[in-house]
């Protein structure tokens, strides 16, 4: 399960940013959205245009207003050290360390550092490399594309059409150019004739056809821009020919071979005035084409009649746009082919005249907006809407993908009523690689509508996960104060956290934690671990949990209890012990005799059968008043939330492995070889995020933010 | 889920499925549950919703015999207030319902609205969800709180999707994927379950 369903995606190809929510204040996992998530409720009528920030957490989802915060540890790759792959020293002693980190601070992590929100990471977001014996992260693993297929008809499409064809989806998967829900193909309201229906290929020559793309979140329909299309599958391809109003547009072989009708091969119109007059409005298709023709005849004609150009201003002709050699570079480059006269022309300078027609492909730019005018008003008066909802917002655009019907520049669209429907980007399998040794880290399997992976090796399974939760002891912890607004730690005043680390490997591991006396940045809070060193017992009997879940699903529910209370760990059951004396399964917390008593100093507070868990003790800062003593100036981002940064080194024995020594072990791992078994350790920063300070950011508080 | 139900709030079958006396189930004839299913209070069920035109009479259909409305997977978790209602459309002319099938370990926050066709295995849908008709969600999808998925959408696998109207955004990481297990919260319901700290 996830401890909060409300989290959002942290997604690390985008840009990472640790957002908070607004209606908590917690620090978020967001991608790309920088601006925060608006207050108000999804419901409130948001054109449909209007494709601002998601509705992340509407105050009106959840039965109290102030949701808790949810505390969190993240981890940190060792990608982000400046020297990431050397060697380092592995026997560095827990009080070296400890040490260490007290004193340098160089060496202290700083969570709130510029840098840091692009190495730390949610335990599940990283990879393991067994070889490396080393934590990877999405941002320095290398990926490699598996596959490519549409996310809406599931199939696959070879890298050889991505090539030709584009990475979009070629079949009849489109999204609404409003709202970019899915669009579907369905039948015109009024369907002309059953019988026409049932024969596909019945109305090739009529442009009324009778399928329609419609948007059913908010019912537009292509209808809207004259679409109409004759037979419900590869709509992508009838789509292409169409203009918006249903005017067929000729395809690049269809005009090829018109030109060819109207003589001279690839161009013979390189002088001056074809039919086709100055006014005439060329699509960006045709405009290209005839620019091409034209520049190749251009370059034919240079080469014939080059001049002997030995002077200084034809070697400076050479590398400006006009000269045969650069402009022949440049068609190779959008044409895509490597062009014939390339190697003459290279050698003969010369100058050659621009396009003077729209048969050349010159295009005049038409600045007159009067119609664009003329339709805002039309839009006002005939609606009696702001026109400025008819025109199309900045994501509306971005989405449409360039449609070789339009006419370019002033032509484009600005109209949400000429946005055409969006072809499905594809999406992608992909693998990972180690950075350093290049072995692979994780593989899916190559079919799209499977799941499994024939490599997946997560942190999760090497390392130990880290949870948090404040200890409240009735009779020992102070009552909270009465005006600290909900989820705050009172400021100045100790609190204590339970920090459970459980342990996934078949070995019990040694834990060494040190993390520095005070917080880094403008507002120390204090921190002490009452339990720095400590073992957590391995997890082997997870086989025998597997076989009991199994059993029990005819038996009774009394025994899958016993299930729960086994393998839900820390959560209770029996086999858990506090400081040495054996307690019954019961919630932390409840008055039991001897409760009373807090953790003690280089005790462990519980232990499990693959967990256990210390208590970290920290007297928070106060924002408030540390602010207005030293005049620090406003509070920024992040300042307000209590992240304590923690160094944790791990240390077991492992099997050493049969045949070789690691080859390019990093320093994560020890060598010295023990009868079979081997030392190993991996030492890595982490960032508990366990609650909001007093003078968040907030609604009524005290806020350096406007 | 702080406070501890009442005693007997929850119907075990023998099949492992915990109904809570609360929900309400309709047509339950036509509902099939796989097993170690937790059904909360005020959950609804269209179970009367069934199809109206027999399936399309392609021979072998090695399905149950059925009428099935709404089939529910193992180890599905259904939230209070959440609804599953069949989705329904014109064909041949002729309105008929169509199935809604739920894999196995499905989430369904509370007050979602279900209406899609099918649910894959491992899906968590967040609470005032509306996954709208002819949906189709495949394995391991996060559906944030409040999203609107609009009808007829296909989310492929592994992905987070959210807003309204839903779309991807994001995708869900390789070290992601035991969260979808619902064996653990399934333990945590019924009527003699030990109060665990939460
Ligand atoms: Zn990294
Ligand atoms: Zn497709
Ligand atoms: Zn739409
Ligand atoms: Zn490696």
């Amino acid at each position: 399960m996830f401890g909060n369903n409300r989290l959002p995606a942290f997604h690390p190809g985008l840009t990472q940013s640790r957002i908070r929510d607004t209606t908590t204040g917690n620090r978020l996992w967001f991608p790309g959205v920088r601006s925060p998530p608006s207050e108000s409720s999804p419901s409130d009528s948001d054109p449909p245009n209007d494709q601002l920030p998601l509705p992340i957490t509407p105050e009106d989802l959840y039965d109290t207003p102030m949701a808790p915060f949810n505390p969190y540890t993240y981890i940190r790759c060792p990608c982000s050290e400046l020297n990431p792959y050397a060697k380092r020293t592995p026997d560095v002693t827990a009080q070296g360390l400890s040490r260490a980190a007290q004193d340098d601070d160089d060496h202290t992590f700083d969570p709130r550092a510029a840098r840091s929100n692009y190495s730390l990471y949610p335990l599940e977001y990283l990879s393991f490399c067994e070889d490396c014996h080393q934590i990877r992260c999405p941002r320095c693993v290398a990926e490699e594309i598996v596959c490519y297929y549409c996310p809406n008809c599931l199939f696959e499409v070879p890298s050889s059409n991505i090539r030709s064809e584009g990475n979009r989806c070629t079949r009849s998967c489109f999204q609404c150019p409003i709202c970019i829900g899915p669009l579907a193909v369905n039948h015109v309201e009024t369907p002309p004739d059953p019988n026409q229906l049932l024969s596909p290929d019945h109305a090739a020559s009529s442009h009324s056809g009778s399928y329609l793309l419609s948007c059913s979140y908010c019912n537009w329909s292509s209808t809207e821009i004259g679409i109409k299309f004759d037979k419900p599958n590869s709509i992508h391809m009838q789509l292409a020919k169409l203009r918006n109003g249903g005017e067929t547009r000729l395809t690049a072989k269809e005009r090829k071979e018109r030109r060819k009708e109207q003589g001279g091969g690839g161009g013979g119109s390189n002088n001056g005035q074809g039919e086709e007059d100055l006014d005439t409005l060329l699509d960006m298709e045709t405009q290209f084409a005839n620019l091409k023709s034209f520049y190749q005849n251009q370059l034919s004609d240079a080469n014939g009649t080059g001049k002997a150009g030995g002077d200084a201003s034809a070697a400076l002709g050479n590398l400006g746009f006009d000269a045969p050699a650069s402009l022949s570079r440049i068609m190779s480059l959008y044409t895509g082919s490597s062009s014939l006269h390339d190697k003459k022309s290279k050698s003969r300078p010369g100058t050659m005249r621009e396009a003077l027609a729209p048969s050349e492909g010159l295009q005049l730019a038409s600045l007159d907006e009067t119609s664009a005018i003329t339709a805002l008003q039309d839009f006002e008066s005939t609606t009696g809407l702001d026109a400025y909802s008819s025109t199309a917002s900045t994501t509306q655009l971005q989405s449409q993908t360039p449609y070789l019907g339009a006419s370019p520049l002033h032509g484009l669209t600005r109209f949400t009523s000429s946005l055409r429907p969006i072809p499905y980007l594809l999406r992608t399998k992909r693998s990972k690689r180690c950075p350093q040794c290049r072995h692979i880290i994780s593989k899916p399997e190559s079919k799209v509508t499977t799941t499994r992976f024939r490599i997946r090796l997560i942190a999760g399974n090497y390392i130990p996960t880290i949870t948090i939760k404040q200890l409240i002891i009735p009779g020992l912890t102070p009552p909270p104060m009465p005006n600290l607004p909900p989820d705050t730690i009172a400021p100045l005043q100790p609190a204590q956290f339970v920090l459970t680390f459980k342990n996934p490997i078949f070995e019990s591991v040694r834990v060494t934690l040190a993390t520095p006396a005070t917080t880094p940045g403008r507002f120390p809070s204090k921190v002490t671990i009452l339990c720095p060193q400590f073992e957590i017992d391995s997890n082997t009997d997870v086989w025998e949990e597997a076989l009991k879940d199994n059993n029990t699903s005819s038996a009774s529910t009394s025994t899958s209890q016993q299930n729960l209370s086994s393998s839900t760990g820390p959560e209770g059951g029996p086999g858990r012990k506090r400081a040495g004396t054996l307690r019954p399964g019961t919630a932390g917390g409840a008055s039991l005799a001897g409760e009373e008593l807090g953790p003690e100093v280089g005790k462990v507070w519980e232990k499990g059968r693959n967990w256990t868990s210390i208590v970290i003790e920290v007297i928070p800062a106060s924002l408030v008043q540390t602010a207005k003593r030293d005049g620090k100036g406003p509070i920024k981002e992040d300042e307000d939330v209590l992240e304590i940064p923690m160094f944790v080194r791990i240390e077991w024995e492992a099997e050493a492995p049969e045949d070789e020594i690691m080859p390019g072990l990093s320093g994560a791992k020890g060598g010295n070889k023990d009868g079979g078994k081997e030392k190993r350790e991996l030492a890595y920063w982490c960032v508990l995020g366990l609650g909001g300070l007093r003078g968040r950011c907030k609604r009524g508080f005290v806020c350096g933010r406007s | 889920m702080s406070r501890r139900p009442p005693r007997g709030e929850y119907i075990e079958t023998d099949t492992g499925n915990k109904v809570a006396r609360k929900a309400t189930l309709v047509g339950t004839q036509n509902i099939m549950l796989g097993g170690k299913t937790v059904i909360q209070p005020d959950v609804m069920i269209r179970g009367d919703l069934a199809r109206t035109i027999p399936p399309a009479q392609s021979a072998g259909s090695s399905g149950p015999a059925n009428n099935t409305a709404v089939a529910i997977g193992r180890y599905c978790f259904l939230s209070k207030g959440c609804v599953l209602r069949p989705p329904g459309r014109m064909y041949k002319g002729v309105f008929t319902f169509m199935p809604l099938r739920l894999g196995d370990h499905v989430f369904v926050g509370p007050g979602t609205v279900v209406q899609a066709a099918q649910i894959g295995n491992h899906v968590h849908i967040g609470g005032k969800v509306v996954i709208g008709e002819f949906a189709i969600i495949k394995d391991y999808v996060k559906v944030l709180d409040g999203s609107v998925v609009p009808p007829n959408m296909v989310i492929p696998s592994f992905s987070i999707v959210a807003g309204q109207p839903a779309r991807i955004i994001g995708e869900i990481p390789e070290g992601g994927i035991e969260a979808f297990e619902l064996r653990d919260l399934y333990k945590t319901v019924g009527n003699n379950v030990q109060p665990t700290a939460s």
